[in-house]
């Protein structure tokens, strides 16, 4: 037996097709399965150091080869052609990527699919292209071979890739956003478990270990500085907490490892139930020495009991009827900002209007009332009738007696 | 602050309620007519769209782009705006 017989059946189909080419032959139909191109290599191109014995094992090699190679191929138009997955595989191929899709609808699925692609397109034509060479740097979960041949390589190229993603992502993103997708790199290996276990193990393992390593030590780092602080508070000589200290030495460390708890989850909650009793006893140790984390990103909060402090929340603007204060202080006027400042505007001199309508009716009156002659009268007729009534009143007493 | 345009400052004002597509930053006319014609008719909906691709840049600008052919410089506009009435508003 020969030692370097061509297995074509292990040639890739872009490779049979150059072949075939190669030797002049007439391609078959496009989308024809890679059996045919086998076919018409061993046809034309074998048959010249036709054996029929070697004929025959190719046959058979490439009957056994077959289920294999059409599993890889049936995989490959998946991983091409992001339309033919259904939303659920969409969604986890993305999420293979690092990429947590938001819900697939009609109008998302469009944006998934090229998103999709263009996460393929770098690793596309290295599958495509060689044989021996591309399988150890693809991804491809059908090389099941290479991959338990090549651990190592793989997993250095899989960090690659997954820098490259982190690499596009960090431009746009914040922090929290970046330890958001490192998160699910740690994710992914629990999902791409399920679908080939070979390859993972490794790659997870190294994720998650830094990850973990990365948190305890800040867990760690606070507890040394909640530690180092506590033989200096004892060592203050306060009037106030001499009579407090003794009571507090037992379950003083139960405490701090909660305050660390609610410090390092950064839910701002305040859990001072625990707390309350070593209120002034909190107090003095954070204000001594000033090492703490929080204390350093926000050094102009007061130090409160509890060692946490939240800031105020910006209202809402506009809603329950607040008015717009932080941002844009020199609003411009929008229609309904302009008719309440309007009728605003109306109500403060009202007063000051009705108050000069008043005057001015009252001086109108009296300027009525010099001009006519004729309103004289009543008031002469009516000071005579006085007058004499009082005359009559005068003239009757004076009368009487 | 002082590079966000007008319209913008307007519409983080207060709540967009029935206000059009082209309320929105970044959107004049003619992308206004486009995504009306999509079925975009009122900010709201974009606002849907924006909060279903959860609020991600890229995709909304994406989207954005795909649906009525916004520049780089309109589909920022209009991202920002967006997001700065979610921050105010939701």
């Amino acid at each position: 037996m020969p030692v370097f017989v061509e297995d074509p059946a292990q040639f890739s189909k872009p490779r049979l097709k150059s072949e075939l080419i190669a030797h002049n032959v007439t391609l078959p139909a496009v989308e024809s399965k890679k059996q045919v191109y086998v076919e018409l290599y061993l046809k034309h191109i074998v048959q010249k150091s036709a054996a029929d014995f070697s004929s025959d094992e190719e046959d058979d090699d490439v009957v056994e080869v077959q289920d294999s190679q059409d599993f890889e191929e049936e995989k490959d138009p998946e991983m091409l052609d992001p339309s033919v997955l259904t939303d659920e595989e969409l969604k986890t191929t993305l999420l293979k990527y690092g990429v947590e899709a938001g819900p697939i609808v009609a109008t998302t699925r469009s944006i998934y699919e090229r998103k999709l692609q263009r996460l393929l397109k770098p690793a596309q034509p290295r599958q495509n292209g060689g044989t021996g060479d591309a399988d150890q740097y693809s991804d491809s979960e059908g090389d099941e071979e290479s991959v338990s041949q090549q651990g190592s390589p793989e997993t250095v190229s899989l960090m690659e890739e997954n820098l490259h993603v982190d690499i596009r992502m960090v431009p746009q993103s914040w922090n929290n956003k970046n330890t958001e997708y490192r998160y699910h790199q740690c994710f992914m290996p629990l999902s791409r478990m399920q679908v080939s276990p070979q390859s993972v193990s490794l790659r997870g393992g190294c994720d998650v270990d830094s990850s973990l390593s990365s948190k305890s030590f800040s867990i760690t780092q606070m507890v040394e500085e909640f530690e180092s602080r506590i033989p200096l508070s004892s060592s203050g000589p306060e009037i106030k907490r001499g009579n407090n200290r003794s009571n507090n030495q037992g379950p003083r460390p139960r405490p701090y490892w909660q305050e660390v708890a609610t410090v390092d989850k950064y839910t701002m909650t305040n859990r001072s139930l625990f707390v309350t009793p070593k209120t002034s006893l909190f107090k003095r140790q954070i204000k001594e020495p000033v090492t703490d984390v929080l204390m350093e990103m926000f050094p102009e909060t007061e130090p409160t009991p509890t060692g946490i402090a939240a800031t105020r929340r910006r209202p809402i603007k506009g809603a329950a009827g607040r008015p717009v204060q932080f941002k844009y202080p020199d609003l411009p006027a929008s229609p309904m900002t302009l008719q309440r400042w309007a009728v605003e505007h109306r109500l403060v001199p009202l007063w000051v209007q009705i108050l000069v309508f008043f005057i001015v009716a009252c001086l109108l009156y009296l300027i009525y009332a010099a001009m006519e002659d004729s309103l004289a009268n009543p008031f002469v007729t009516l000071l005579d009738n006085l007058s004499m009534e009082t005359e009559t009143e005068g003239l009757s007493l004076q009368a009487e007696p | 602050m002082s590079s966000t345009s007008q319209k913008h400052k307007e519409f983080v004002a207060e709540p967009m309620g029935e206000k059009l597509v082209n309320a929105l930053a970044g959107i004049g006319e003619v992308l206004g007519k486009r995504l009306e014609e999509k079925g975009f008719d009122k900010a709201y909906v974009v606002l849907g769209q924006f909060l279903v691709l959860k609020k991600d840049e890229e995709l909304f600008r994406d989207w954005l782009k795909d649906t009525c052919g916004a520049n780089v410089k309109q589909q920022g506009d209009c991202y920002g705006c967006l997001r700065e009435w979610c921050d105010s508003f939701l």
